[in-house]
């Protein structure tokens, strides 16, 4: 089992044992004497389904998580606001290191263009050693 | 009195200066011009390399597969979520991220303990085996009938949400002056879709207007072919012309 659907194996965990709780919830809120056995049985149904997360425990262990991901959850705000702000700046990162490298390529052109008017010889010998037959 | 010994005998190997002054005895030299053309790399491998006639010319360093000159994100297929990110206005809340989810939710974790980080700081003592609770240990569980108190219902409150305005409610006459109350509701949902809705309201209103000129419009006309019609014109007429 990939750890894809291990993971989803256990939100599903998950979330069938929040709704048995906030069933529960709703029984406690206004209870009815008639309703204690079906509260005895979402209480063991509780235990199972702990059972079961506890069990799945192993199978998500090698998933990684960021601990900014956590600052993001415990703020009460969305986690895939971490998502987006490490996209943008990896792209923002992106471009810049493609503006640098695209500047010294021209820089590197320029010079050569500038150099071989006054030293055309060493220029060509230059060129001959870098095997560069290129202006850029 | 080891040190010492060893330090003499390193002092007796170790020349002070060298015989051929700097220069390193090992590089024989051609060049007596003072202009070094090698270059000496140290390291596992010392090697010595000419690089020809340019001076302090150094290798190019190799060049790297991946660069910052390459879309990235295309490269390791993340477009898809840069463009499913970058388009879009994320909603800021927590709850907007798992909506199945009951209870209040977009809270700081801190105020209530439940934050994450103080489930790495303290883990929860574990490694005990659950078992199903007896029918004595039930027992505990067997509560009175009737409400809950009031203290204890606040777990209860679903989050809430904020709905879109649906003014369902804006029956007021063309004339009338929507009350203040109302508007502030508006105010705090969506003052865009209030506004559109207002422009409906007013075309409605327009198109009413227009529809009872053209009425009365047919009736002057209908006065002029009648023989009482005397010719005279209206105040409004006056004002119009």
């Amino acid at each position: 089992m990939t750890s894809r659907q291990n993971s989803e194996k256990l939100v599903n965990q998950m979330e069938t044992f929040i709704e048995n709780v906030r069933q529960i919830n709703i029984m406690v809120c206004n209870f009815q004497p008639q309703a204690q056995h079906i509260l005895n049985r979402k209480i063991q149904n509780i235990v199972t389904d702990l059972q079961v997360i506890n069990n799945l425990k192993d199978s998500v262990k090698d998933m990684r998580i960021p601990v900014e991901v956590l600052k993001y959850v415990d703020a009460g705000q969305n986690p895939h606001l971490f998502t987006k702000d490490c996209i943008d700046k990896a792209m923002i990162k992106n471009q810049e290191l493609k503006g640098k490298i695209d500047s010294y390529k021209k820089f590197k052109a320029n010079m050569l263009l500038e150099i071989n008017k006054y030293f055309p010889k060493e220029v060509e010998k230059y060129r001959a050693i870098r095997n560069d037959n290129n202006d850029d | 009195m080891m040190s010492d010994q060893f330090r003499s005998k390193v002092e007796q190997y170790s020349p002070k200066s060298s015989p051929r002054g700097a220069r390193s005895p090992v590089v024989s030299r051609q060049d007596s011009t003072g202009t070094l053309k090698t270059t000496i790399s140290l390291g596992k491998n010392p090697s010595i390399v000419h690089s020809g006639p340019f001076y302090l010319m150094k290798e190019p360093p190799g060049e790297s597969e991946l660069t910052g000159a390459r879309n990235l994100m295309a490269y390791y297929g993340l477009e898809h979520s840069y463009s499913k990110f970058s388009g879009k206005k994320l909603k800021e809340q927590l709850s907007s991220f798992l909506p199945n989810l009951p209870g209040i939710i977009d809270t700081p974790g801190d105020q209530d303990n439940s934050s994450l980080r103080s489930v790495i700081e303290k883990p929860p003592i574990g490694g005990k085996e659950l078992l199903p609770l007896t029918s004595v240990q039930l027992a505990g569980f067997r509560l009175h009938p009737g409400p809950l108190p009031e203290q204890y219902r606040y777990i209860n409150q679903a989050p809430q949400r904020k709905h879109k305005n649906k003014h369902k409610r804006h029956k007021h006459k063309p004339g009338e002056v929507p009350s203040g109350q109302e508007t502030t509701v508006t105010d705090i949902g969506g003052a865009d879709t209030h506004e559109k809705k207002h422009k409906k309201q007013k075309r409605h209103d327009e198109e009413k207007e227009a529809r009872k000129k053209r009425k009365k419009e047919k009736k002057r006309k209908k006065q002029k072919h009648s023989p009482e019609h005397s010719g005279g014109l209206t105040p409004s007429q006056h004002s119009n012309s």
